[in-house]
C-alpha cells in the first residue's frame, strides 16, 4: 500500500523534473507524453494502494509512514510522512485519474502552443503538489502542500504571461491564497505553542480530549476554516476564481474545478476532530457555503463568457460540499467532491472544445446552433449539465440530493435554513446551466460562429487525445453517482467513514423526499431557462438586479476601495513623506558632506613646492618646541 | 684639548641650517635650492662632528659621513634633474611647477 502511495506520489515530481532538465532537448510533444504518462503511472501507484487498502478489514485501512525527520528544533519534530488512509485515497485517484485525462485532453489542446514543455512541467507539478497535500502525514506537510498547489495554480494561471489581464489574474489569485495560507500557518503556530506537534493524531486526540481550551479550538478552527474558504473560493475570498479562468482551459478544468479548489472540502473532512470540537465554526462553514451557493447561482445567471459560467457554478457546487462538511456529512460531502471532479471537468472540456473549435470564442452571445456541427461535444455538454442539474440517474444526482437532505436531517432552524438553501440553489443551477447549453448549443448558428466552423471541417471536433478524456469523463459522470443509492448500497460512504464518522444520518425517506423536491426544481429551472430562451429573453430583466449581479455584487470594487486602495495611498504617502526626505535624502546628504569635505582637503594642494617645505619646516618646529615643553 | 667649545660649533651649526632654510623656501631657482639643502645637510654635519668629540664617541663621525654619501647621491639626483629641465628648455623656477596642486 505504502510503495504504491510513494509511486504515486514521486511519478508527477519525477515527470516534472524530466521535462525541466531535458530543456529543449525534447520536442513539445514528447513533453506531453512524458508529462501525461507520469500522471497515469502516479495513478497506476494510487490504483495499486486503493486496491490494497479494499482487500483490507475497513479498521486496518490506515497507514502512516515516515521517510525521515524532516525539521527538528529542540522539542518539535515533523517528520516526512504520508498518510493513506480511505479519504486520501479517495483524492489520491481522482487527482491522479482526472488529472492524468485533463493532462491527456491538453496533448490535443495546447497543441501549437509556442511554451508546451513549461506547461506541461508544471501541470505534472502541479499534480504533485496536490498528491503532497492530500497524502502529508502531519498538517505541515499539508501546509507545504496546500502553498505548492497555491504556486502551481498562480504560475498555470499566469501560463499566458503576455496578457496583462492573465498576469493579473494570476496575482490575484495567488494573493488571495497566500492570505488563506497565512491565516492557517497562524492557527498551525498556536497548535506548535499549545501542543508542541502538528501530528494529525496529537492534534486530533487534544480536540477530542478537550485537552485544549475552547477558545484554543475555536481559533484554530477558524484558521483552519479561512485557509479552507480561500482555497476553495468561498465568500469572501471568491473573488479570484472567475478571475482564474484567464489560463488554459484545461488548467481551468483541473486546477479550478476537480482539484484544487475542493482542497477545502477535503481539510475540512480531514481535521474534522478540531472542528466537531468547535460546532460553531463548523456551521459558520455550512453557512458560507450555502452563502456562497446562492450567490454563486444568481451571478452566473448573467455571465456571458462560457467559462466564467462553470467558474460560478463550481464556487456554487463548492457550496454545497462546504454545506455537507458543515453540517457533518463528510461521506457525502467527499461523495459530491468525487462526482463534481467528474461532471465539472467534463464541463470544462467539453467548453474547451468548444472554445478551440470557435478559434478562442469564448463569448455565448457569439455561439449558438453548435447541435449539428459537434455532435459528440454536444451529447458529453447535455450529460455534464443534466449531471450537474442533478438529473437522475446522473452523478449529481445522488451526491448534491444526499448533501441536501442531510443538510434536513441535522433539523433546527440552521438545519432548515440550509435545507431550504440548498433546494433553492437546486433551481437556480437549473436555470445557470441550462441557459449555458441553449446559448451554446441550440437556436440559430451565431454570426461569428458559423464561418470559423466551416472553415475547420477538416478536423471535426477536436483529435483524439481530447475526444477520449471528454469521452470517459462522460460516462464517469453518468454512472459514477451509482456508487451510493441510498437503501440499496452505499460503498463509497462506508469507505470513508471509518475515517470521518458523520454526524448526521439522513433516512431513506427522507433521502427521496428531497430528491423529489431537488429534481422537481431543477426541471422548473431548466424550463424557466427554455421559455426564456425560446422567447429570447434574459433570465434576469429587472435593471438595478441585472446590474448588480453584472457587477458580481460589487464584491472586487469593495475590496479595492477598502483593501487595495488604502494600501496604495499608505504606500504613496510612506514614499513621498518618508522614503523621498528621509531615506533618499540622508544618503544624499552623507554623499554631499563628503564631496566638501574632499574639495576643502584638495584646496591645501597648492602644487607649490614651496608651501610643502614650509609646512614641513613649521611641523617640525612646532614639534620640537613640543618636545622642549613637555619636558 | 684647546680651541672654541663645542656652544660654538653647535652655534654655527643652527646659524648654517637656519641660512639652509631660508635658501629652500625663499629663492625661486632650483639650483639655490639643491644649494641650501647641502648647506643643511652640511649643517648638520657639523653638529655631529661637534657632538662626536663632546661625548668621545666615534659614531656621530661615521654618521656625517654616511650624510656626505647621501648627499652626493642627492645632489646626482637633484643635478639630473635640473639638467633635464635647462634640455627641454623650461623655466628654472620651482614655482612654475604645480601640477601637484589639488
Amino acid at each position: 500500500m505504502i510503495t504504491g502511495a510513494w509511486v504515486c506520489l514521486l511519478a508527477p515530481l519525477a515527470g516534472f523534473l524530466a521535462i525541466l532538465l531535458a530543456g529543449t532537448r525534447i520536442t513539445r510533444r514528447q513533453a506531453g507524453i512524458v508529462s501525461t504518462a507520469s500522471v497515469f503511472v502516479g495513478f497506476a501507484g494510487a490504483l495499486v494502494a486503493f486496491l490494497d487498502a479494499w482487500s483490507r478489514d475497513p479498521d486496518d485501512r490506515t497507514e502512516l509512514t515516515t521517510a525521515w525527520t524532516w525539521l527538528k528544533a529542540g522539542e518539535f519534530e515533523v517528520g516526512l510522512q504520508l498518510l493513506v488512509d480511505p479519504l486520501s485515497l479517495v483524492m489520491m485517484l481522482i487527482v491522479t485519474g482526472v488529472g492524468g485525462l485533463i493532462v491527456l485532453y491538453s496533448n490535443g489542446y495546447m497543441a501549437g502552443e509556442d511554451e508546451e514543455r513549461r506547461y506541461f512541467a508544471y501541470m505534472a507539478f502541479f499534480v504533485f503538489s496536490m498528491l503532497m497535500l492530500v497524502m502529508g502525514g502531519n498538517l505541515l506537510l499539508l501546509l507545504v502542500g496546500w502553498g505548492l498547489v497555491g504556486l502551481a495554480s498562480y504560475l498555470l494561471i499566469g501560463y499566458y504571461h503576455d496578457r496583462t489581464s492573465a498576469v493579473a489574474a494570476a496575482k490575484k489569485a495567488f494573493v488571495i491564497n497566500a492570505l488563506g495560507d497565512a491565516i492557517m500557518a497562524l492557527g498551525f503556530f498556536l497548535l506548535v505553542a499549545k501542543l508542541g506537534s502538528l501530528d494529525f493524531g496529537v492534534v486530533f486526540d487534544a480536540a477530542e480530549s478537550g485537552e485544549l481550551s475552547d477558545t484554543v479550538v475555536t481559533l484554530a478552527a477558524l484558521a483552519l476554516l479561512g485557509g479552507a474558504v480561500a482555497k476553495s473560493a468561498q465568500i469572501p475570498f471568491h473573488t479570484w476564481l472567475p478571475d482564474a479562468m484567464e489560463g488554459p482551459t484545461p488548467v481551468s478544468a483541473l486546477i479550478h474545478a476537480a482539484t484544487m479548489v475542493t482542497a477545502g472540502v477535503y481539510l475540512i473532512c480531514r481535521t474534522h476532530p478540531v472542528f466537531e470540537a468547535a460546532p460553531d465554526v463548523q456551521h459558520l462553514a455550512a453557512i458560507i457555503g450555502m452563502v456562497t451557493l446562492l450567490v454563486a447561482g444568481v451571478v452566473a445567471l448573467v455571465q456571458w463568457d462560457i467559462k466564467r459560467v462553470i467558474a460560478y457554478s463550481t464556487m456554487s457546487q463548492i457550496g454545497y460540499m462546504f454545506v455537507g462538511a458543515g453540517v457533518g456529512a463528510y461521506g457525502f460531502a467527499m461523495f459530491h467532491l468525487f462526482t463534481h471532479a467528474f461532471f465539472k471537468a467534463l464541463l470544462f472540456l467539453a467548453a474547451g472544445m468548444v472554445i478551440h473549435h470557435l478559434h478562442g470564442e469564448q463569448d455565448i452571445r457569439k455561439m449558438g446552433g453548435l447541435k449539428s456541427s459537434m455532435p459528440f461535444t454536444h451529447v458529453t455538454f447535455l450529460v455534464g449539465t443534466l449531471a450537474l442539474i442533478g438529473i437522475p440517474p446522473l452523478s449529481g444526482f445522488w451526491s448534491k440530493d444526499a448533501i441536501v437532505s442531510s443538510a434536513g436531517a441535522m433539523g433546527g432552524v440552521l438545519g432548515w435554513t440550509l435545507y431550504v438553501g440548498c433546494l433553492v440553489g437546486a433551481l437556480l443551477t437549473g436555470l445557470y446551466a441550462m441557459r449555458l447549453y441553449f446559448y451554446v448549443f441550440r437556436g440559430e448558428p451565431a454570426a461569428g460562429a458559423a464561418p470559423a466552423a466551416a472553415e475547420h471541417g477538416h478536423h471535426g471536433e477536436g483529435p483524439q487525445s481530447m475526444k477520449i478524456p471528454v469521452a470517459v469523463l462522460a460516462v464517469g459522470s453518468a454512472i459514477a453517482g451509482l456508487l451510493q443509492i441510498p437503501g440499496v448500497w452505499e460503498p463509497f460512504d462506508t469507505w470513508i467513514d471509518p475515517v470521518a464518522e458523520p454526524l448526521v444520518h439522513p433516512s431513506v425517506a427522507e433521502d427521496y423526499l428531497t430528491s423529489l423536491f431537488a429534481v422537481t426544481l431543477g426541471t422548473i429551472g431548466i424550463y424557466l431557462a427554455w421559455r426564456a430562451f425560446t422567447a429570447g429573453r434574459e433570465l434576469v430583466r429587472a435593471g438595478g438586479v441585472r446590474t448588480a449581479l453584472e457587477h458580481k455584487l460589487w464584491f472586487d470594487e469593495l475590496y479595492d476601495a477598502v483593501f487595495s486602495r488604502p494600501a496604495q495611498a499608505i504606500a504613496v504617502g510612506l514614499r513621498d513623506r518618508f522614503e523621498g526626505p528621509v531615506v533618499q535624502g540622508g544618503l544624499d546628504e552623507v554623499a554631499e558632506g563628503t564631496l566638501r569635505g574632499a574639495a576643502a582637503t584638495s584646496a591645501a594642494q597648492t602644487g607649490l613646492l614651496r608651501t610643502y617645505a614650509l609646512a614641513i619646516t613649521i611641523s617640525v618646529a612646532v614639534l620640537a618646541l613640543v618636545f622642549l615643553v613637555v619636558r | 684639548m684647546s680651541g672654541p667649545g663645542i656652544p660654538w660649533y653647535l652655534a654655527i651649526s643652527a646659524m648654517l641650517f637656519s641660512i639652509g632654510v631660508a635658501g629652500v623656501l625663499l629663492r625661486r631657482s632650483p639650483l639655490i635650492v639643491l644649494l641650501s639643502l647641502e648647506i643643511m645637510l652640511n649643517a648638520s654635519n657639523l653638529a655631529f662632528v661637534g657632538f662626536s668629540r663632546l661625548f668621545g664617541e666615534m659614531d656621530g663621525q661615521v654618521f656625517a659621513l654616511a650624510v656626505m654619501a647621501v648627499a652626493a647621491a642627492e645632489v646626482c639626483v637633484g643635478l639630473g634633474l635640473i639638467v633635464a629641465m635647462a634640455r627641454r628648455n623650461l623655466a628654472l623656477d620651482v614655482d612654475s611647477f604645480t601640477e601637484l596642486r589639488g
